[in-house]
């Protein structure tokens, strides 16, 4: 009896620390250091921007002297904010401090994630949609799909870009150094350096994001102006800035914003979701041919997901060139080479092995996440950590990958509605899958599109990182066919098109005078 | 629909009622009692937060079971407890259904103390737990997984009082401590939070059952209540799947039946949930036999 006492008595022991151990569950995040970035770019101002003229378009008063009467009173309330900081706000501090750049990318990719939710059906059977003049009533606008995500990244990424060179231009020609470098009591909390404080580049990034993601996601205002808000404080706590750096990067980023987003009220996606239109489409097809076409395989059926997103503007290459992208029809249902692709997937289907499920997951990137091309921008996030590029640079290796990115699901969705062809699981409905069958045409295979865009740009900027990233772009195209979503030619087509389509912003990059 | 495989990890162990962790009942010393169940467990309805709902995407989710449990008396008083299930998932839908080994368990259940109280006897008694998988199953992937993937630690108390005309009532409680479940991916939304990590915490759980029944020598009928509830976690979100960080919570009531003739005994099960949060509202049937070996009499012989 002691002995059984004593074996019950060391598994309530374990229990009881086994609870104490176990009472905070909630998951870590990664933690972010600010640090001294590698190269100023001291010439950045001149780069090629993507939406403004140039870096000298956009008008900025020029600042007072630091020997004026005026800035001293600056660093004096400066000192006095810094002297007043919470051992909270000094974390803020360090944790915008740890480029401004990524954290807003970090936002998005969060806001992504919550609003990428399909709608529910009606009774009727019908689809409700999302009402950008209502964007908190159910169902919440947007509906951040894919296409969507990456669009909302590129313009983030656009307004980013062309703000910092615009901020750089200004940078440099008024040569106003931060306040740690003007009075040297003041110790900043994050690595100083001698980059010219007028305008605040944190200020420019943190307006430019808010204007554009309120424009992107109109049913988070309330959010972006607190992250803003907090965002240009952080820079008084740390003391790299004086309040008029802020003012005046605040007012270059949102006029910068401005006109990003007069540019994405006219670059088509407006008409994305235009399903009157969907007959047109269906009986172009037709016309060319195409019979047998994509159904919805949900329950009740749901209209297809932007058919007309391949008409949204692209960045990198010209509506002709978007054409030209597009590969050959897939094989015919009767020939031997779609017989094949079907038996692969009828295979796995059967017996799909750990490794498989392992992958299909990975990549998967379904609702409620921040879709394939949050995923790669999470990746080129933490490239851009570890090279540790200054915000200008950040902002142009983002533009660079997202603009391919938003390019290649432009391509990929212009050949989807192309040749409208149905999903594995339509073709034979024993083929089940272990993800969502997505709501549009199999080919060619988005995951594989973005993909294989993404790692062409982020291999150009990284080589070092070439081999990783092709892996995980092959990777990422694979995880469709062992998910049996999509035949194996939808992959390795969409990756080969998705490689073209990240050449063009590698020559852009190339070329855009940043190297 | 995650909430079936929750349900199973309860149910398992409420259906089975040969001695379990959760009853009031004792092996004897160097007795030991195998089952082998079956269930059978479906959903058309399920709880998305706390809307009831179908999807005919899903149509029916099925969830099977054959589990294999015994139970040795160390002592009379302190019996050691193992199961483990072998579980497979259907669906009307063109998921993949999963199947595979489960997690198993082990408990330790001691009788802390027996009196006579007003013709018949008072029990208290006390089981701790443990589980493990012992598949690399699909956790990610609810409600067709099998199982969530975590770790578990359990401790309850039963209170029992049977009649000498052999009417009797249990009660019980307990309160399950789990581990992180990691996922294949490595971000994932949990209270409206996107986390970037594979480790998703599974909610602590805690639960009750009240039974009533009638047992003598041969035979054994009882009805029950049961009620679970994650103590954390967040809603499936609208018109999503479930996930393994979600709070899972549910009322569901039962009926059981159990005669014995000699070494063998045969047992049969039903229940039905009645209330739930991000749950499958189950139905459930079982039957299952079981093999009692006394060691004691083959030590005589």
């Amino acid at each position: 009896m002691k002995h059984s006492t004593y074996i019950y008595g060391s598994i309530v022991v374990s229990a009881l620390l086994f609870a104490l151990v176990g009472c905070d569950k909630t998951p870590e995040q990664p933690v972010f250091e600010p640090y001294a970035e590698t190269s100023l770019d001291l010439t950045g101002g001149t780069w090629k921007t993507y939406i403004v003229a140039n870096g000298s378009e956009t008008a900025l008063p020029v600042p007072e002297a630091t020997t004026s009467a005026a800035y001293q009173v600056e660093l004096t309330s400066l000192k006095a904010v810094m002297a007043a900081t919470t051992s909270e706000e000094q974390d803020l501090s360090r944790h915008w401090g740890a480029n401004g750049v990524l954290r807003w990318h970090e936002i998005t990719r969060e806001l992504a994630a919550q609003y990428n939710n399909a709608p529910k059906n009606n009774p009727d059977g019908t689809y409700p949609v999302p009402d950008p003049a209502n964007p908190t009533v159910y169902p919440r606008f947007p509906f951040a799909n894919p296409p969507y995500t990456a669009r909302a990244l590129a313009l983030l990424s656009v307004a980013h870009y062309d703000a910092l060179v615009t901020a750089w231009h200004h940078k440099f020609l008024h040569k106003r150094l931060a306040p740690y470098r003007n009075d040297l009591s003041i110790i900043p909390l994050i690595p100083g350096n001698d980059l010219p404080s007028y305008p605040s580049e944190d200020a420019v990034i943190a307006a430019a994001s808010r204007e554009v993601l309120k424009f992107l996601f109109p049913g988070e205002k309330a959010l972006l102006d607190s992250k803003s808000a907090e965002h240009k404080k952080s820079r008084l706590w740390a003391g790299a800035n004086v309040q008029s750096d802020l003012d005046a990067g605040d007012s270059l980023g949102a006029a910068v914003a401005k006109r990003i987003i007069a540019y994405a009220k006219t670059d088509l996606m407006g008409a994305a979701n235009k399903q009157a239109d969907v007959p047109l489409l269906i009986a172009d097809a037709t016309a060319r041919g195409i019979t047998r076409q994509w159904t919805s395989l949900e329950k009740p059926a749901r209209p297809p997901l932007l058919p007309f997103y391949g008409n949204v503007k692209t960045w990198n290459f010209t509506a002709a060139e978007k054409v030209a992208l597009r590969p050959a029809a897939p094989p015919a249902f009767e020939s031997a080479e779609f017989t094949k692709a079907l038996d692969e997937l009828r295979d796995i289907s059967k017996k799909r092995t750990s490794e498989q499920y392992r992958i299909a997951s990975f990549w998967a990137d379904g609702t409620n996440s921040y879709t394939p091309p949050g995923h790669w921008d999470r990746k080129g996030a933490e490239l851009i950590y570890a090279a540790q590029m200054n915000e200008l640079r950040s902002a142009r290796t983002m533009a660079l990958l997202n603009t391919a990115v938003q390019d290649a699901g432009i391509s990929c969705w212009d050949i989807k509605y192309y040749y409208l062809l149905p999903r594995p699981t339509e073709v034979d409905s024993e083929i089940k899958t272990c993800t969502g069958i997505p709501n549009f045409p199999a080919y060619t295979s988005g995951h594989s599109t973005f993909s294989g865009a993404a790692a062409e740009v982020l291999s150009y900027i990284f080589p070092a990182s070439k081999s990783e990233l092709k892996a995980f772009a092959h990777e990422a195209s694979e995880s469709r066919i062992y998910g049996c979503i999509h035949y194996r030619f939808d992959c390795e087509i969409g990756l080969s098109v998705g490689e073209k389509v990240g050449g063009y912003a590698v020559v852009r990059g190339k070329n855009d005078g940043s190297e | 629909m995650k909430h079936i495989t929750l349900l199973y990890l309860l149910l398992l162990l409420g259906t089975a009622k040969a001695q379990s962790p959760t009853d009031g009942l004792m092996m004897p010393k160097k007795n030991i009692c195998n089952l082998l169940q079956y269930s059978h467990s479906s959903w058309n309805e399920y709880w998305e937060g706390t809307l009831l709902r179908k999807n005919d995407n899903l149509g029916t989710v099925r969830t099977q079971q054959l589990m294999l449990m015994s139970n040795y008396g160390i002592t009379d008083r302190l019996n050691v407890m193992a199961a483990l299930p072998y579980i497979w998932t259907t669906n009307d839908g063109y998921f993949q259904g999963q199947k595979g080994l489960q997690d198993i368990s082990i408990f330790l259940k001691y009788q802390i103390l027996q009196r006579k109280i007003a013709g018949g006897d008072f029990k208290i008694q006390t089981t701790g737990g443990a589980s493990t998988p012992v598949s690399k199953y699909q956790n990610d992937f609810l409600p067709f997984s099998i199982g969530l993937g975590s770790k578990t630690v359990s401790l309850r108390a039963i209170l029992n009082y049977t009649h000498k005309s052999g009417a009797y009532a249990t009660i019980q409680a307990g309160h399950a401590w789990r581990s992180h479940a990691h996922l294949h991916r490595d971000a994932y939304l949990l209270n409206n939070i996107l986390y970037y990590t594979d480790e998703v915490p599974v909610p602590n759980v805690v639960d009750a059952t009240a039974r009533l029944g009638y047992i003598n020598k041969n035979l054994q009928v009882e009805g029950w209540y049961d009620y679970s509830t994650g103590l954390t976690g967040d809603d499936i979100r609208y018109n999503e799947a479930p996930f393994v960080g979600n709070k899972m919570e549910m009322g569901a009531v039962g009926v059981f039946a159990k005669y014995r003739i000699k070494a063998i005994a045969f047992q049969v099960g039903g229940s039905t949930v009645l209330s739930g949060r991000n749950v499958g509202k189950n139905t459930t049937i079982s039957a299952g036999l079981l093999y009692i070996v006394d060691f004691n009499k083959k030590t005589k012989e």
